[in-house]
């Protein structure tokens, strides 16, 4: 075939995947949220499964001379296309660089006391459970160190906290102790999981992927490496940070803004590859870097659209690598492992909050908070795959887990959530956990959305951090040191949710900004009691 | 928020002598611009009287809590007095008020303001602390009383 003939075929192969992609993962994950109640991920990941080379995707197409649309690359040994593979590279760093964005590190400084050690506690025994059960099923791997051990274990770490704050903040237990926690300890439990993620890459990279004698010096210099580049450029991006944004403020021009700053952010992916770690970790500290700068809200919504048109080709990719002819060999390990992980949450989260004045109830919710996986999972059981650290079968066990504790974990915390205190009885009287709500209506969506918007900035004012929870809710937790509140938006109503003794601040607050609000709304009306401005906008056109 | 950081001697008051809202605020605005080094009346009075015009700040219980943003000021001023009379100060209960909070805090920076006033309120609910507000007669029993029912 002529070259270019060639390469314009390439491309248009590409479109109609992509056209395919969108459509089916889009409609699908519109089913699994609207009807089924679930994440939309699980719906695109579906999605990928079902149109995936392993499925529908390998029925040939006349129109496309008798091939199917996705078929197995001969490339790269991975089950899509090098083109189609790109798109999810960009879109996990997308994902990341959200991720990062949604992160309070000053916040999570200021609050992070038992957050922190339930999600250390989570983070070390999902690692030593999911690597040890590597060790136990796998024939080839013999000890822990073993890279597919050690990829096993990270994959059984991450949590996926937007599942958990979206429950909690419909039930309006988000600001409760055990919300706070969970919260908290979301944040740690990311941190950690790229950095160990970095130590692993860096790993596999030195021992060449095979199952050499331990030694402890490389993986000190690794690890060293590792961390040391994630906290160098963590530091000088969150001293950079507020000066690039600065400077670009400059502009006049959040979209631009936004773009550049997606822009550095794929170019620390790219430097953190070379210096022989995982792009997300790059993408990861650029939004970390960036999220405590006034421009964070602003450029997460600038980007929306971005989001929304590569994130689901990402989960639906992720869905098309599951390779079902392997799942039966692998079903047994894959229950054992996604049940390990369950565990690993529950204990390893569990006995922290249990030494920090919890009672079991309470140590239970915040397990059950930290069980949802979602794309942190993906995105590094994918590294693994393409890689060749995991076989496809491994690959099928990390989708299983994540499937499934996806599925179970919203049913288990409304059940956990509901009774009584979750504290110790000692404790109860200390730190009541009886929440004060204070909601208001407003006539119309837009005008709530304004309002809220006015509401942001007002706590802003007042020293406090507002940070939106999970992508596509209108949920966002207000923290300033050991007080959090929360603020969401449901339909036209607005509800802050208060722990008592912030209920007069927060009444005075709202007070005020709605008294403000009224004078903006009188000098509206002068605008809208005359139709000069009408007039003149028609100028001479009848 | 510790009141002993923005409350000292001299920003509490017993004994206001105005009959009228306007006389009250005016008489505590000149306070504040006693206490202060740079401090412009003019403007501050008319941040006051600005939040005043947008709905009276006259509470429950005797209590009014007149404040104001203006950008002319860096931090947050404060003062609490009493009146020797009761003063009309167009209530939520329409009673007339003895008790008065006012604060000044730049516009751009709010938060100092509202802790301060939440922090007062907390204190003002409580029935036995009125009373001895309304009792204190001298300066060092009314900043006493708040400093000891904070603590």
């Amino acid at each position: 075939m002529h070259e270019g003939a060639s390469l314009i075929h390439m491309m248009t192969v590409l479109v109609l995947q992509l056209a395919v992609i969108i459509l089916v993962a889009k409609s699908f994950g519109f089913i699994t949220t609207r009807y089924l109640k679930q994440s939309s991920v699980l719906g695109e990941l579906i999605a990928g499964m079902v149109i995936g080379p392993f499925a529908l995707g390998s029925i040939p197409l006349a129109f496309l001379g008798g091939v199917p649309l996705f078929s197995i690359s001969i490339v790269t040994d991975l089950p899509v296309s090098p083109e189609l593979y790109g798109f999810a590279t960009v879109a996990s760093i997308v994902l990341l660089f959200f991720s990062g964005l949604e992160t309070d590190l000053k916040t999570f400084l200021r609050f992070a006391g038992t957050g922190s050690i339930v999600g250390l506690g989570g983070v070390i025994a999902t690692f030593f459970l999911g690597a040890g059960s590597a060790v136990f099923f796998i024939p080839q791997v013999n000890s822990i160190m073993n890279p597919t051990a050690l990829f096993m274990g990270i994959v059984a770490t991450a949590t996926s906290v937007g599942i958990t704050a979206r429950i909690l903040s419909e039930r309006r237990k988000l600001s409760s102790p055990e919300g706070v926690t969970i919260l908290s300890a979301a944040v740690l439990d990311d941190v950690l999981g790229i950095v160990l993620l970095a130590v692993v890459v860096g790993l596999v990279r030195s021992s060449g992927g095979t199952d050499s004698d331990v030694d402890w010096g490389l993986i000190g210099r690794i690890a060293l490496k590792a961390f040391g580049f994630w906290i160098g450029s963590t530091v000088i991006g969150i001293i950079l940070a507020p000066r690039i944004t600065k400077g670009l403020k400059g502009l006049k021009d959040m979209g631009t803004l936004s773009m550049i700053t997606f822009g550095l952010a794929l170019m620390l992916a790219g430097l953190s590859e070379l210096a022989g770690l995982a792009m997300i970790i790059g993408a990861y500290v650029m939004g970390l870097a960036l999220s405590g700068t006034d421009v964070a809200e602003d450029i997460r919504h600038q980007l929306d659209g971005l989001y929304n048109f590569i994130v689901p080709v990402f989960f639906c990719v992720m869905g098309m690598l599951v390779d079902f002819s392997v799942l039966p060999k692998v079903l047994v390990y894959g229950l054992v492992y996604t049940f390990l992980g369950i565990l690993g949450k529950i204990v390893g989260c569990g006995i922290p909050a249990l030494t920090m004045g919890f009672n079991a109830r309470g140590a239970f919710r915040i397990s059950a908070g930290m069980l949802p996986r979602g794309e942190v999972t993906l995105i590094m059981a994918g590294l693994g795959l393409s890689s060749g650290v995991l076989d496809p079968g491994l690959f099928g066990v990390a989708v299983m887990s994540m499937f499934i504790s996806s599925l179970i974990s919203p049913p288990t915390l409304v059940k956990a959530f509901k009774g009584g205190s979750g504290f110790k009885k000692s404790l109860v009287t200390k730190k009541s956990e009886d929440l004060r709500t204070i909601s208001f209506d407003m006539p119309s969506i837009s005008l709530a959305d304004f309002v809220m918007t006015r509401l942001l900035a007002a706590f802003r004012q007042a020293d406090f951090f507002p940070r939106r929870i999970g992508h596509g809710n209108l949920v966002y937790a207000v923290q300033k040191d050991a007080v959090q509140i929360t603020l969401l938006r449901d339909g036209t109503t607005i509800t802050a949710n208060v722990p008592p003794d912030q209920e007069a601040f927060v009444r005075l607050l709202l007070t005020e900004e709605i008294l403000s609000l009224k004078e903006l709304f009188r000098s509206v009306e002068k605008v809208a009691g005359s139709d000069a401005m009408e007039r003149d906008m028609l100028g001479g056109l009848f | 928020m510790n009141l002993k950081k923005v409350l000292t001697r001299d920003s509490v008051r017993i004994g206001l002598s105005g009959t009228s809202k306007n006389e009250i605020i005016k008489e505590m605005v000149g306070l504040i611009v006693k206490n202060g080094s740079g401090l412009d009346e003019r403007s501050l009075l008319k941040a006051v009287l600005d939040r005043e015009a947008q709905m009276s700040t006259g509470m429950k219980n005797g209590i009014a809590i007149p404040h104001g943003k203006t950008d002319d000021v860096s931090e947050l001023h404060a003062v609490i007095a009493v009146s020797a009379e009761p003063v009309d100060f167009e209530c939520l209960d329409k009673q007339p008020a003895r008790i008065f909070v006012m604060t000044i805090s730049p516009a751009s920076h709010t938060g100092p303001h509202l802790q301060f006033l939440a922090e007062v309120s907390g204190l003002l609910t409580r029935d036995d602390l009125r009373k001895k507000i309304l009792a204190a007669t001298d300066e060092d029993e009314l900043l006493n009383i708040f400093f000891q029912g904070q603590s």
